[in-house]
């Protein structure tokens, strides 16, 4: 019986330090979403710059890069000289670069690019399902989507150049195989 | 009928129409539209708010999410389709309460294996008789010993 016991308070010592130790190890800004390996969800917004269509569908075989963004979000400022790059060197290649707007207003939104200068299209979210639907926390988040059509990663927080690029070069390396 | 008998017919009497009245007033009422939604709103986790519920949370996320709900509230959709298509977003991490059958389920188990394990245990003791003294116990040189000094000592 005190053996029992014995072993059963080792047991339950080992089990939480078990525990902790994973629980510990865990990066707290790795957040797990449903929604990476799996086909991006498709959708059907509005352009921010004219009002035109937009479908995740009209860039099938392409590789995506899907860009959550506010004009409200200051992280959303930092990482757009990044997204500015990144877009002056794959324009018009196989490499598209899409922002979604949301929580936001379009008129907000179209003064932020204009003072940006940004050039690439960006879609409203007005309702923020399509944010939902891909499972966005907050502005900016990026999700990287292969020309297969599956989220193959995604980025939490202001992206830099060097993870937009790698991110990009890997895909690129798995669509030609 | 005696004034016993009677008395036991009026207690028998009262006991049911204590528990009808309690079953009627516990039977399954049919939500209305804006009930069902508050209902899984209550469900689903703030993705951007500190342990909050969406039906709690004052955000914007929360406030999407909940238009989400009542949008598919209205469609007919059921509390499970709808509860999937956020876990299929965000994983089970989005509902308050995990689904016993994953990771997070453990949150459930443990304290139930705890409570099985206790109830074994006492069992054990019980089934044992006295409890057992920690150590070997005297040895009959020590008993031997001790017998000799109760019995030495002066009445």
């Amino acid at each position: 019986m005190n053996r029992i016991a014995r072993y059963s308070a080792v047991a339950l010592i080992v089990g939480l330090a078990l525990v902790l130790t994973l629980a510990f190890r865990r990066d707290p800004h790795d957040i797990k979403t449903g929604t990476v390996g799996k086909p991006a969800p498709a959708f059907t917004l509005l352009s921010l710059a004219d009002g035109t269509s937009i479908s995740l569908d009209q860039y099938k075989g392409k590789i995506v890069i899907l860009n959550f963004w506010s004009s409200w979000c200051i992280p959303c400022k930092e990482e757009n000289p990044a997204l500015t790059n990144v877009w002056e060197r794959y324009r018009g290649t196989d490499v598209v670069l899409l922002g979604v707007v949301f929580q936001d207003s379009a008129d907000a939104a179209r003064a932020y690019t204009s003072q940006l200068g940004n050039t690439w299209a960006s879609a409203i979210d007005d309702s923020g399902q399509v944010a939902l639907s891909y499972g966005v926390f907050g502005p900016p988040e990026t999700y990287f989507i292969g020309a297969d059509g599956v989220i193959a990663g995604r980025h939490i927080g202001p992206i830099d150049e060097a993870t937009l690029m790698t991110g990009i070069e890997t895909l690129r390396k798995s669509a030609k195989q | 009928m005696t004034g016993s008998s009677k008395t036991r017919w009026i207690i028998v009497a009262a006991i049911l129409a204590v528990g009808l009245a309690i079953a009627w007033s516990a039977r399954p009422q049919p939500l209305t539209a804006a009930e069902h939604v508050d209902r899984i709103a209550a469900e689903l986790r703030c993705p951007v708010c500190q342990g909050l519920s969406v039906q709690d949370s004052p955000s914007e996320t929360a406030r999407s999410m909940r238009a989400l709900v009542a949008q598919r509230v209205a469609e007919g959709r059921t509390d499970d389709e709808i509860r999937a298509e956020f876990q299929r977003s965000y994983g089970d991490w989005i509902l308050l309460s995990p689904p016993l059958l994953s990771p997070s389920g453990l949150v459930w188990l443990a304290p139930l294996a705890a409570v099985a394990a206790g109830a074994w245990l006492a069992w054990r003791r019980a089934r044992g008789g006295a409890p057992v003294i920690a150590g070997n116990g005297p040895t009959a040189a020590e008993l031997q010993r001790l017998r000799e000094l109760v019995a030495s000592e002066p009445e």
